[in-house]
This record gives C-alpha cells, structure tokens and sequence, in this order.
C-alpha cells in the first residue's frame, strides 16, 4: 500500500496533543462575538475549523475540530489553547513556529498552512451579534 | 495509549513468522557439525548431502504448486522471481514482439519490472480490474495484440485479499500462444495453487508469506527451463543457468519445510482463518460508515481491507499502533498519495487513505481478534469526535 508506509516519528508535545486533543469541540449555546473559520478539505487529506468568542480585542475562547494527520490535530490543539487571552493578530500563527515547536517534518508544511488558514479565516469572519 | 502494550500482529499480508519446525530444520543446515556444504559439491558426501536437503525440498515446492520438481528454479524471493519470469521471458522473446500485458493493480515486483522494461523499449497495457476488483479474461482480451508475448496476473491482490479469475486468462495466453506469468506470492499455502490448473508458464512464490524464512523464493517455469528465459544473474550456472549463486541451503530447506507444512495444514487453516475474518469484519461494520474493500466472495481466508469514513489514514494508524497492520495511504510524502490499488477500484481519495489492510495467520487467535475490533471501534469514534462534521454549523460556507 503503499501498504508499507512507515509512521513518521511524532514529539511528545504532538503524541500528547493527539492523545488528549485540548480545546476539541464547540463553544456552547449562542455567545456574543462568536466567530467561526474553516480550511481545507477533507478529499485533500486535511480540514481544520476554529470557533472562538472576542471579547475586547481578544481571544476569550477558542475551539477547534480538525480532519487530518496527528501533526495537525496537535498544530490545531495547540493554535486553539494558545489563542485564547492574545490579542487579535492577523499574522498568527506562523506556520514555522508552529513547526518547530511541535518538531513537524518539512513536507507538512502544507498541511500546518491549513491549521494557520483557518485561524485567520476564523479571526476575520464576521462576529455574531 | 502508549507504545508499550503488548502490539497484535494483524500483518500476516506482509510477512509470517517462521513456523518453529521450520527453524528446526533450518538450523539443521547450519554450524559445523550441520549440514553446511555447498550443495553443489558433488565430490564429497556432505556437499551430497546438502544437495539431497536441496533437492528434497524443491519437490515440496513442486508438490505444492503442482509442479515436477525440474520446473522449480530457487530465487531470493517473489520480487526476483517476478524480474525473472517477465524480465527473462519478455528478453527471450523480444524477436516474436514486445508488447505485455498486466493490471494496473498488481505489485510493485511486477509494475516495476514492467516499467523498467517500457523504459528499454517494451510496450506494456496496464488492464483496469473489474468489479470487486478481480481481473479476468475479460479484462486481459481485448488487450491482447499480435505482439503480445507475456501476459502478467497476480494470483491473490496482496492489498485487498481478492482472488482473480486466472484459469480463463491461463486458457486465453495458450490459444493465443502467449506466455502466462502469475505472481502467487500471496496464495501459496494459503489457497490450492495449481499450475496445470491455472494454464500458468510462470509462477512467482517466496516462502516469507507462507512461515518460511526471508530471502529464499521460487519460479515455476513449465517445461525445460534451459531455454525459455533469459537469466539475470550469471556466474556459474547454477539452477540449470537460470540463476547463478551458490544455494543458501537453510533458506531453501526452510521453505521445503514451509511448504510441507502449508500442503498438510493448508485446508484446515483456510477454514479456521475465514471464520476469523468474518469474526473481525462483523466487528467493524457495525461500527457504520466502514466500507469492505474488494470482492465480498472472491477473497484469500486471511486478508480484510477496509475503509473508514471521516477518518484520516495516518492517525488512524498511529491511534492503532497497538495494532501491527497496514495502511492504504502513503502519508511520509507531500502528495499524500493513496492506495494505487484501492484508487484503481475506484475509491475516493479519503476512503483510498482511510483504509486498513488486516491480514490475520496461523498464530491469530480469537480473543486478538476480538481485542483489535474494540481498539479499532474505539480510536475510529474518537477520530470521527475530532474531525468536523458535514452539518457542522461552523463549517457551513467555509472554504
């Protein structure tokens, strides 16, 4: 299959990310200054969405779901829990941050763009009133 | 979950472990006061003796596959059988034409081998399989021309556990008089293989697949073997010239023996593992949204492959690294590339990378079997929970 394919080695922060998943799920009921973001696809291998709650220029919560490899799961995990108290950045996260702290091979970059697309699209999207 | 559990060997497509009496009569043949000669040392009784072991288990070879022992010529294994019997055959008849036949779902062994032969020049028709899966004579007829000389069919798909209709191909080459190659890697031992049956010229078999040791293999070719191919290894004349190298005498006694053992226990285990298989695809499908890859009736007792909706192929596998299978997708590269197999029958990119190959043997038991459904329930409802659904109301007129 590639029968054969080999598992690539994972870091213990993205083991314990996938493991866990913190900050999985949704943001209960309607809230004041919901947002919500998704990219990707799942035909291509990887979807990830956002939710989070603003609040005075930040993050006060945020959720994320993710369709993907365990390097995205844990890139969604921790975007998610490390959103939550910092101001609105439309240049967060960066993807090569992203990438060394949780020790992401190269070639999946393109796939930690997604986690990062969808993070802005969720910071951009209009806020529910 | 860590990686210290004790992991259940489900892999058995893969590889076998070595049945311990072959390991006895293997280590039989090693250390100094074993029966180490060269078989090919005629001039003294343990060179003799080494031959007769030799010889001994190329008729259990033979025996298995229906064949007279003469047919059998010892290789490395499958993959350097398969080089022989296409490579060899398409070299030696390249003045009657230059034109092969195969599917698009055979194994890298045979699709490689093709290509490299493209590559020199040959023409090679890469057959869609019909439905389920199984390639038969209808799919290889209308591919035939005048210049086919090598028509190439694997015996069991060693993905997805199917059984392709080889008998009619094997008729359709003799009345066409074109050469019938199959690759039995995965059927040897594990279904009745019979050359005459089959109408096969050539046959690949190894003895990893079959509780045999690593590194040793077989190739059927009918009749005289002194002239039909064109060998790729020289120096010596070993195997009547076909493959040059002293005979590893453990490995091809380990796979006499590995054979001997299939031929006796074969009907018997073929019984006991599709029970097994059906135990386990019970277990799943009734997880819903789990789709059986390849014919439901045309399949090998030991092979399950199936696809999982809503769950992604590579943290699928590693959620299930208590569990010794393998994957359909190829996530190490960018491209994410799925199952060339599972594609070829048609299955979409995320069933293609969301499948699992389970291939049970003759050490699973039950109560594994009963444990990797719960495990594989588990992880796959747990991976549906992470990943965002179709009616997510966040996800509506999303990109």
């Amino acid at each position: 299959m590639s029968l054969h394919a080999g598992l690539p080695e994972y870091s213990s922060e993205v083991r314990r990310r996938f493991e866990r998943a913190p900050r999985l799920g949704h943001l209960a009921g309607k809230l004041p200054g919901r947002v919500s973001g998704a990219a990707g696809d799942v035909r291509q291998g990887v979807r990830v969405v956002f939710e989070a709650r603003l609040a005075e220029g930040r993050v006060a919560q945020c959720r994320f779901r993710a369709y993907g490899c365990p390097h995205v799961i844990a890139a969604a995990s921790w975007v998610a829990e490390h959103a939550e108290g910092r101001r609105v950045d439309p240049a967060w996260p960066d993807v090569h941050q992203l990438a060394r702290l949780l020790q992401v091979p190269p070639h999946k970059l393109g796939s930690l763009l997604v986690v990062q697309d969808a993070f802005r699209a969720c910071m951009a999207a209009p806020r529910e009133a | 979950m860590n990686d210290k559990h004790e992991t259940i060997y489900l892999d058995y497509a893969a590889t076998t472990p070595v049945d311990e009496r072959v390991v006895r009569c293997m280590v039989d043949c090693l250390g100094p006061d074993a029966c180490f000669a060269n078989p090919a040392s005629s001039s003294h009784a343990p060179g003799r003796e080494a031959r007769n072991r030799v010889e001994r288990a190329r008729r259990e070879v033979a025996a298995l596959l229906g064949a007279k022992p003469p047919e059998i010529i010892w290789t490395s294994g499958a993959t350097e059988s398969d080089n022989l019997a296409i490579k060899g055959a398409a070299r030696f008849h390249a003045d009657r034409g230059r034109h092969i036949v195969t599917s698009r779902t055979e194994h890298k062994a045979v699709l490689d081998t093709c290509r490299q032969l493209e590559k020199e020049g040959w023409q090679i028709t890469y057959v869609t399989p019909g439905e389920g899966g199984i390639v038969s004579a209808a799919e290889i007829e209308p591919a035939l021309r005048p210049d086919t000389v090598l028509v190439s069919v694997m015996f069991v798909n060693n993905e997805i556990g199917t059984v392709n209709d080889l008998a009619p191909i094997g008729e359709l080459c003799r009345e066409r008089g074109v050469l019938f190659h199959v690759d039995a890697a995965q059927a040897a031992g594990k279904l009745p293989v019979n050359v005459d049956a089959l109408g096969a010229d050539l046959l690949s078999v190894s003895a990893h697949k079959a509780y045999g040791p690593k590194g040793v293999g077989a190739l059927y070719l009918r009749g005289s073997p002194k002239s039909r191919l064109e060998p790729m290894i020289h120096g010596g004349g070993h195997e009547w010239g076909m493959r040059s190298g002293t005979l590893a005498t453990h490995q091809i006694v380990g796979m006499g023996e590995a054979f001997r053992l299939a031929a006796a226990e074969q009907p018997a285990e073929a019984e006991r593992l599709a029970s097994l298989r059906d135990r386990l695809w019970a277990g799943l499908s009734g997880l819903g949204g789990v789709h059986l890859n390849g014919d439901p009736a045309r399949r090998v007792p030991g092979i399950l492959n199936v696809s999982f909706e809503g769950v992604e192929g590579e943290s699928l596998l590693f959620a299930l690294r208590e569990l010794a299978v393998s994957s359909g997708s190829a996530c190490t590269s960018a491209s994410r590339e799925a199952s060339y197999v599972l594609r070829a029958l048609g299955r979409d990119d995320q069933l293609a990378q969301s499948s699992l190959r389970l291939s049970i043997g003759r050490y699973s038991t039950r109560e594994e079997v009963d444990r990797a459904v719960g495990l594989v329930r588990a992880q796959v409802e747990r991976l549906r929970e992470i990943s965002p659904r179709d009616d997510d109301e966040s996800t509506k007129g999303a990109a």
